[in-house]
């Protein structure tokens, strides 16, 4: 008995980091998932190694910033599931760069991958979900959507675009019996945390030390992150939405 | 939820409502529960209600010297504390200049003094034992203004700073947390309110409906049990969407 038996669920990003555990975790209570990445190498692997633990994934290899791409994985994921109940958009990149420094073509991927993929995805899964009778969707912003960071512009506007995105989808679905909240992630021992201090060019070490200084004193798992994901999935929290869920080891608890 | 089997658990203001709603999902998991409520008469009721409870304390939050007793008799009964739920609360509707002296500081000392001195209490006995989680009762009237409950209001707030505040001193052994609902539905308003009230009320949630005590009760139980262990002064707000938009979305 799992607190998703029966449920199926879309995963955006699911190669790695925050969405391969979540896929893990919702696999676990049952749910069965279509994992979307760009990176089909891992993806599969992610989706075979769930298959061979005794759960079901298939994965899709999609672009979900390109329309065409997201309506045909979604598509095909709800044919390969046989219907949806669960949207969990955990695509996300970073380039750790002020707005002087970024790359016309950073920010255009950074804004595409973190906020375009959200509304291309719940675009094509909203209707289901509401033909359905509701569904649970939950993005993923950042601790940097809520409050500003060095070096992180891109990432911050599209995170801050999340938090907001989330709200107005909540209230436009909620009469549809469709909930949608957003989980702000603190930093998070994935691999892009760990591509974050190559950018910067600094110790990997280094920069998770100075990441785990926050009241719990250390970075999150990816497994916590997915917990998080997997209480806002599931009935448990059938009254919330429109919510946003910190879950950062009390690092914007204060001073 | 995993970890709360076996956990020690007190709820304040538990003998009925959420606080009785989050009782039985912390003993449905398994939890060993004391409830603490400063009404007799709901004690006796309740503990007609829920038989496995551990034990039923009579204190009032707001009486120092009560709930220093209470934890003495709960240190011979329990041993330890591993989750603490501070629900306990009051509410009168008054139009501001209506508001007494009595009735502020009334209101203050349960919803706001009371989380104080009980939370002291138990974190004490946390610090020295093995950690826990302290959860607090706060309220979407303490994130956004509310027409007739100005009181009530700023304890709420003045709770979910408290919250915050604790989750710094007390990391990393204790989490704090606050929930923040809006409009529960629990027996005492089923009552108060008209069928029609509640359909009034219910068409500006963009879930289209009210809150039950068993919704708040899970958001407890998640953020005591070991799957929210990232999670530290945050105030949780379960409200079926109601202050996701302003009045716009309530339209």
């Amino acid at each position: 008995m799992g607190d998703l038996d029966r449920k199926r669920a879309l995963i955006t990003g699911g190669a790695s980091g925050i969405g391969a555990a979540a896929a893990r975790l919702f696999a676990a209570e049952g749910a069965a998932l279509a994992l979307l990445d760009l990176d089909a190498e891992r993806g599969r692997s992610v989706a075979e190694d769930i298959c061979r633990g005794g759960g079901r994934a298939d994965f899709i290899a999609c672009d979900v910033t390109r329309a065409a791409d997201a309506a045909a994985a979604v598509a095909r994921a709800v044919e390969d599931l046989g219907g949806l109940d669960i949207v969990l958009h955990s695509a996300g990149i970073i380039v750790r760069r002020s707005v002087v420094d970024l790359e016309e073509a950073d920010w255009d991927r950074v804004l595409d991958v973190n906020v375009k993929s959200v509304y291309l995805i719940s675009k094509f899964t909203i209707p289901l979900l509401r033909a359905q009778g509701g569904g649970s969707i939950i993005t993923i912003a950042s601790g940097w959507g809520l409050v500003g960071g060095p070096q992180a512009a891109a990432y911050c506007a599209s995170k801050g675009a999340v938090v907001l995105l989330t709200k107005a989808m909540a209230i436009d679905c909620g009469p549809d019996r469709i909930r949608v909240n957003c989980l702000c992630p603190g930093d998070t021992d994935t691999p892009m945390l760990r591509g974050e201090a190559r950018q910067l060019g600094v110790p990997e070490e280094s920069f998770l030390a100075a990441s785990s200084r926050r009241p719990l004193g250390r970075v999150g798992t990816p497994q916590e992150i997915a917990q998080a994901a997997l209480f806002l999935a599931g009935d448990a929290s059938s009254f919330v939405t429109g919510a946003t869920l910190l879950v950062d080891g009390g690092g914007l608890a204060g001073g | 939820m995993h970890g709360l089997k076996d956990k020690c658990v007190l709820i304040t203001g538990g003998a009925g409502g959420i606080g009785e709603a989050t009782a039985r999902r912390f003993l449905e998991e398994g939890s060993r529960v004391t409830v603490l409520d400063r009404d007799e008469a709901a004690c006796r009721r309740l503990e007609g209600r829920l038989p496995g409870l551990t034990a039923v304390v009579r204190a009032d939050v707001s009486d120092p010297p009560a709930v220093a007793r209470a934890f003495e008799s709960l240190d011979r009964e329990l041993g330890r504390l591993d989750v603490l739920v501070n629900n306990a609360g009051i509410s009168v509707r008054s139009p501001f200049l209506s508001i007494t002296p009595e009735q502020w500081r009334s209101v203050q000392a349960t919803n706001l003094e009371g989380v104080f001195l009980v939370a002291q209490q138990a974190a004490r006995r946390m610090l020295a034992g093995r950690g826990g989680v302290i959860l607090n009762m706060g309220s979407t009237n303490g994130l956004l203004g509310y027409h007739y409950y100005a009181d009530y209001n700023a304890s709420k707030a003045g709770v979910i700073e408290l919250t915050r505040s604790l989750a710094l001193e007390l990391a990393p052994t204790i989490r704090v947390n606050a929930v923040c609902p809006g409009f529960i539905l629990t027996p005492m308003q089923e009552a108060e309110y008209t069928a029609e009230m509640q359909r009034a009320f219910s068409d500006k949630i963009p879930l289209r409906r009210l809150g039950r005590p068993e919704d708040v009760a899970a958001l407890f139980a998640f953020l005591a049990s070991d799957e929210s262990a990232f999670i530290t002064g945050q105030c949780f707000v379960i409200d079926g969407g109601e202050i996701a938009g302003g009045l716009a979305s309530q339209a």
